[in-house]
């Protein structure tokens, strides 16, 4: 399976926050963040500094898969458009296998799930309801 | 300074020819191809000697193709390329034949789209830009999640959606060069198996092997070689356009068809409502509606409505995908872009029988492909 690598948060935060790139020429925040340049304006890499994203938004939209597009890979999941409250969208995996229970709206909150591969452990930031409270 | 296609030297579409769209089969990509460009030679009515450049669009068939094909019509020494740009590989194919003879580079261009089912490698995947769903979001759930976004903004449902795909099989079942052949119901098309989200299999396209050639021609290949100037269809319009980046969570796909779509209209000095005939990039139920929208044919969260009206269906207001589009008609790839042209000539020439959209003057073919790129044509009977 393709890593949802360390590269994409910052532990440490509850909820993990997501590693945003800001453009130190243009000003654009971006999510995931990339080692070359500005997707906005071109800057090279070394203008672009980390900014934490915060790990909450509210679901834009869900949908369950039930053909994975690899056979490796377990079906059915949800995928979720996730507005951050700082902004950016992001597509993200949810903790829940079917959206039966998601409505557009809903808060969501990063966790990192940990998981054995045969290539040893692994953690992945997915996205888990907020429970009403 | 800086010129449109309709500032140089007239193209027109001369020869158009198909070979069907179905299922991987043993068949080799080189049957699939001569046949389509010898049915093309045909139309036509000229010889592949007076053929002067060929742009053969393919995604998936490996390095080299073409001389391996087009040397079996006589190998006269022609330039070839290969154009690889995704789903729109062979709208690509068809723009730059069209840009070499509107250019005076050449009199006579063929663009041949073809491809047979294979492994698909993309190279954003060995970019080293890793995402929080790399590879979990295939085409269709990208798609299912736009669907849900946009059915819960505009109150709109799986049915309205789905509705989509039965005017294009019912489209498609009047095409002899379709994959899917049968006019599937509402229920048909509901019952699934479902793939994600809302979008059941049959709202999701076919992806087989097939093959579609065009050739362009100058005014003076027109008199040189005495084509039949009342079956040639002016190519008014062509723009190619790629991603930029877009208001957070607004959708690439529908933001670059929005300006790509706006340009060629502009380019070819028409308003949208003008159109007769559209050939979308629908791989996906509801690409149809985002694009609809997009093109400017109604306002935002309006299609779903003017479709059950009908004014989307052959002899409505606008024929959209009368050809079937890419869920009837298939989506193999390399070929669809060409295909769609075909399609545009045959009813702008009033020859598209059953499925002929009564008086239609002015047609447009739109693909996206993944990266995302966007390729649009504007073609007019008017010369
Ligand atoms: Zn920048």
């Amino acid at each position: 399976m393709t890593s949802n690598t360390s590269e994409l948060f910052l532990a440490g935060a509850t909820p993990p926050s997501l590693r945003g790139q800001r453009c130190g020429a243009c000003g654009a925040l971006a999510f995931p963040p990339n080692p070359y340049g500005c997707e906005k304006c071109g800057a090279t890499a070394d203008l672009l500094t980390d900014q934490a994203l915060t790990g909450r938004g509210r679901l834009r939209a869900v949908a369950t898969t039930f053909v994975p597009p690899r056979k490796d890979m377990p079906a059915p999941f949800t995928v979720a458009s996730i507005e951050l409250a700082d902004g950016p969208v992001v597509r993200a995996l949810l903790t829940t296998p079917t959206d039966e229970s998601l409505r557009i709206g809903d808060e969501v909150q990063a966790v990192l799930v940990s998981f054995s591969t045969e290539n040893g452990a692994q953690t992945e930031l997915r996205f888990a309801p907020v429970e009403a409270s | 300074m800086r010129k449109e296609l309709r500032e140089l030297r007239p193209v027109y579409v001369v020869g158009i020819g198909l070979h069907k769209y179905q299922a991987a089969s043993e068949t080799p990509y080189v049957q699939l191809g001569l046949t389509a460009i010898r049915e093309a030679l045909r139309d036509a009515s000229i010889a592949f000697s007076a053929v002067e450049s060929a742009y053969t669009g393919t995604a998936l068939l490996g390095m080299a193709p073409s001389r391996v094909m087009l040397r079996h019509l006589g190998g006269s020494g022609l330039p070839i390329a290969q154009i690889e740009n995704a789903s729109a590989s062979g709208s690509t194919a068809f723009r730059q034949a069209c840009l070499e003879v509107a250019s005076g580079l050449c009199d006579v261009s063929l663009a041949v789209g073809i491809d047979k089912p294979g492994r698909i490698q993309l190279a954003h995947e060995r970019a080293g830009v890793p995402d929080l769903v790399s590879g979990y979001v295939a085409p269709f759930t990208h798609f299912a999640l736009l669907a849900h976004e946009y059915m819960h903004r505009y109150g709109v449902t799986a049915e309205q959606v789905a509705a989509v795909a039965v005017k294009n099989f019912r489209n498609a079942s009047r095409n002899p060069y379709a994959q899917r052949t049968k006019a599937y119901s509402l229920d048909e098309v509901l019952a699934g198996p479902r793939i994600a989200g809302a979008l059941t299999r049959l709202q999701c396209c076919p992806v087989g092997e097939g093959a579609a050639a065009v050739i362009v021609a100058s005014e003076a290949a027109i008199r040189e070689y005495g084509i039949d100037r009342s079956r040639a269809i002016r190519v008014l319009a062509s723009v190619s356009r790629s991603e930029r980046v877009y208001e957070p969570g607004c959708d690439p796909d529908t933001e670059l068809t929005r300006e790509t779509l706006a340009m060629a209209c502009e380019q070819a000095d028409i308003e949208p409502q003008q159109l007769d005939v559209v050939e979308f990039h629908d791989a996906f139920s509801i690409e149809e509606l985002l694009y609809v929208e997009a093109l400017g044919l109604c306002g935002p969260g309006e299609a779903a409505a003017l479709l059950a009206q009908g004014s989307f269906d052959i002899g409505g207001r606008w024929a959209v995908n009368p050809s079937g589009g890419l869920l009837g008609m298939g989506h193999p790839i390399g070929p669809t872009g060409v295909g769609q042209i075909c399609e545009i000539a045959r009813q702008l020439r009033g020859e598209a029988g059953n499925r002929q959209q009564p008086n239609a003057q002015l047609g447009l073919a739109h693909m996206v492909g993944i990266g995302s790129v966007c390729v649009a044509h504007v073609l007019s009977r008017q010369q």
